[in-house]
């Protein structure tokens, strides 16, 4: 459909891979402190945020929409969770709160794009700006921080040597695959995002399907927002400014067609340690910050490239 | 025929950023030390990281300089440090994105039993505390103090009478706050001196410019500002000279930047409290090497801070080494 095959698409992921291991191979020869376990659970960790936001990012994109509001949906369901635990909710039902205002946000995304038939880039940049006013007025602008350990835990807590946030993550993108893949859900979201029209007339509730994506790509910034928030000790009013780029990145270095109904989950994953393991990597080898900018863009942009450039002669 | 290709591009990009390093010299046998910065964009933080290069290279010390793309993303310090303390750097020196969010990072290097020494924003007290993490020591101008030199310095030079609009730092950051406190207490004593508006501005010089804009909209008869920066400061004297106010507001900033300096030499700015970041630079690292030797340093070492007027500017170019260095 996007010129790709069934087969392509798997070539696709494969390349992606064979990258991320070239990638960890050359990290490895330069520098004697990537391939050890710490470092290894490190990246892991620092992956997972962007990680988790990168799956609600991948469903929104292969639905032939767009999501900027994440890095602020991040923010406003980070500073509910966090006031809910300072008023002395128990930790589970903190979390729900965060999920909840990340999910309900997002359902307002869906309903606009939907009902108000606005641009998804229209109403998630006016969701961007709203949520983002929204927790800075909550807070007055200042962090919500210190709780208690239980809470902690999300973070600091280890199931056989493995952060908790990297076990919800891979539960996480388990269930996402397994929903793309397998069931009906995953199929309608492409049929939307490969052509919105002729899934319409095959009869796919389009319209409650759009919504639904967006509220997973809310909830989604609501469970990172409980990560992050948990990892500092400290939910931020003016957390995850420009996660969104993050998350797009990962989305399409995975090999995500930007205009939808192409893509997969596990290629998202792959995207999100690429960047993990270069920011990780430049840091190890201390390369200077602004040269780290430069190799990061420069990797997104080859990454589409290669993309583009493999399509073009299938189309013609 | 993508797998090839992709493979090829992120080799051809490590290798290039491997060739750009290998321009460094070489590993040796010196201690290998780690700053962290909020960020590398601002003369603040560029004067800094050359104090502490020079007094590097003085005290044989491999200096590894690394700062977040934005200084306001407190994850991204942290994923900085935990990757520098896998390196096994000797020693940490921090400027802390976050007063209370830089705590787990620090706890990270005090696990690794890895002295850290904070720069420029204090730890959170309270938050250290309960997290029982260890500052070897803290390197810093005393805000407040700067914030008081500007408002007596207001006092003085209006008789006691000023309709005063105050330019915020990032709201919940010690460093603007110090100073704001610093600067309401001492017009405080002076019934003339009103404070009508305090808005933040976030450190940005757009920002300062559109905030001090509308200030000026809603309250006409301001006729001074103080800016908790210089990058505020300079953006509110755009402000001004937009609305063609030039001269007729006061604009005090801080830091003393290279820009302020100059704006204080025109005239389009009143005064500006000099900080010095190369001396805190020198001064860390200078620190940072006695702990090695497993000398004690002070749990709190104050660098000097003074006021640039403009009978002092002339004069200031040759005398602190923050200004002297910068291009």
């Amino acid at each position: 459909m996007r010129g790709l095959s069934g087969l392509g698409r798997r070539g696709r992921q494969l390349g992606t891979l064979a990258g991320l291991v070239v990638l960890c191979l050359l990290v490895t020869a330069l520098t004697p402190h990537f391939l050890t376990v710490s470092n290894l659970l490190n990246v892991l960790q620092q992956t997972s945020i962007n990680a988790v936001i990168a799956v609600g990012m991948t469903f929104v994109i292969l639905s032939g929409g767009i999501d900027l509001s994440v890095g602020s949906l991040l923010a406003l369901a980070g500073v509910a969770l966090a006031t809910a635990l300072q008023a002395g909710m128990p930790v589970p039902v903190a979390v729900l709160v965060g999920l909840g205002v990340g999910g309900a946000c997002g359902l307002v995304n869906g309903a606009l794009v939907t009902l108000g038939r606005l641009p998804p880039f229209i109403a998630t940049l006016g969701m961007m700006s709203v949520a983002r006013g929204a927790a800075l007025m909550f807070t007055e602008g200042r962090p919500v921080s210190g709780f208690g350990p239980g809470f902690r835990a999300l973070a600091t807590e280890r199931v056989a040597l493995v952060p908790v946030p990297v076990l919800v993550t891979l539960a996480v993108y388990l269930i996402a695959h397994f929903a793309l893949a397998r069931t009906r859900f995953g199929r309608y979201v492409y049929a939307i995002g490969g052509n919105e029209e002729a899934a319409r007339l095959s009869g796919v509730p389009v319209r409650f399907h759009k919504a639904m994506v967006y509220g997973l790509s809310g909830l989604m910034s609501g469970l990172a927002a409980a990560l992050l928030t948990a990892r500092l000790n400290s939910a931020q009013p003016i957390a995850g400014i420009m996660y969104e780029l993050d998350a797009i990145a990962a989305t399409v270095i995975g090999g995500t067609s930007l205009l939808g109904g192409a893509g997969t989950i596990g290629g998202t994953l792959i995207g999100a340690l690429v960047m993990g393991v270069l920011r990780n990597g430049l840091n190890l080898l201390g390369i200077s910050s602004f040269l780290q900018q430069v190799v990061i863009g420069l990797v997104i942009v080859g990454a589409v490239l290669i993309d583009s450039l493999l399509k073009t002669p299938d189309r013609r | 025929m993508a797998r090839n290709r992709t493979t090829a591009l992120v080799a051809l990009l490590a290798l290039g950023a491997a060739a750009c390093q290998r321009g460094a010299p070489a590993p040796d046998a010196r201690p290998r030390v780690a700053l962290v910065l909020k960020t590398l964009n601002s003369p603040f933080f560029i004067d800094m990281q050359k104090g502490a290069q020079e007094a590097a290279q003085r005290v044989g010390i491999d200096l590894v300089v690394q700062a977040a793309e934005r200084e306001i993303d407190v994850d991204k310090q942290m994923q900085i440090i935990e990757n520098l303390v896998q390196t096994g750097v000797k020693a940490l020196l921090v400027t802390p994105s976050g007063s209370r969010e830089v705590v787990p990072a620090i706890a990270k290097a005090n696990a690794a039993n890895i002295p850290v020494v904070v720069l420029d924003t204090r730890v959170d007290p309270a938050a250290a505390r309960e997290a029982g993490v260890r500052i070897a020591t803290f390197v810093g101008s005393d805000n407040y103090e700067g914030g008081r030199i500007a408002g007596e310095h207001l006092v003085a030079a209006t008789g006691g009478k000023a309709t005063v609009a105050i330019l915020e730092g990032i709201p919940g950051h010690e460093t603007g706050d110090s100073r704001m406190r610093g600067f309401k207490e001492a017009v405080a004593g002076a019934p003339g001196v009103k404070v009508v508006a305090s808005q933040p501005a976030n450190w940005e010089r757009d920002l300062g410019f559109n905030v001090f804009q509308n200030m000026l909209q809603a309250h006409p008869a301001i006729d001074t500002v103080f800016a908790c920066n210089d990058m505020m400061a300079l953006g509110a004297v755009e402000a001004v000279a937009a609305a063609g106010r030039t001269g007729r507001i006061r604009v005090f900033g801080f830091d003393a930047v290279d820009d302020a300096r100059k704006a204080i030499d025109q005239g389009t700015m009143v005064a500006s409290v000099a900080q010095f970041p190369a001396e805190m630079g020198r001064v860390a690292v200078e620190s940072a090497a006695r702990l090695l030797k497993g000398e004690s340093v002070p749990e709190d070492q104050t660098v000097r801070i003074e006021l640039v007027t403009r009978a002092a500017a002339p004069a200031a170019p040759a005398a602190p080494p923050a200004a002297a260095g910068a291009r």
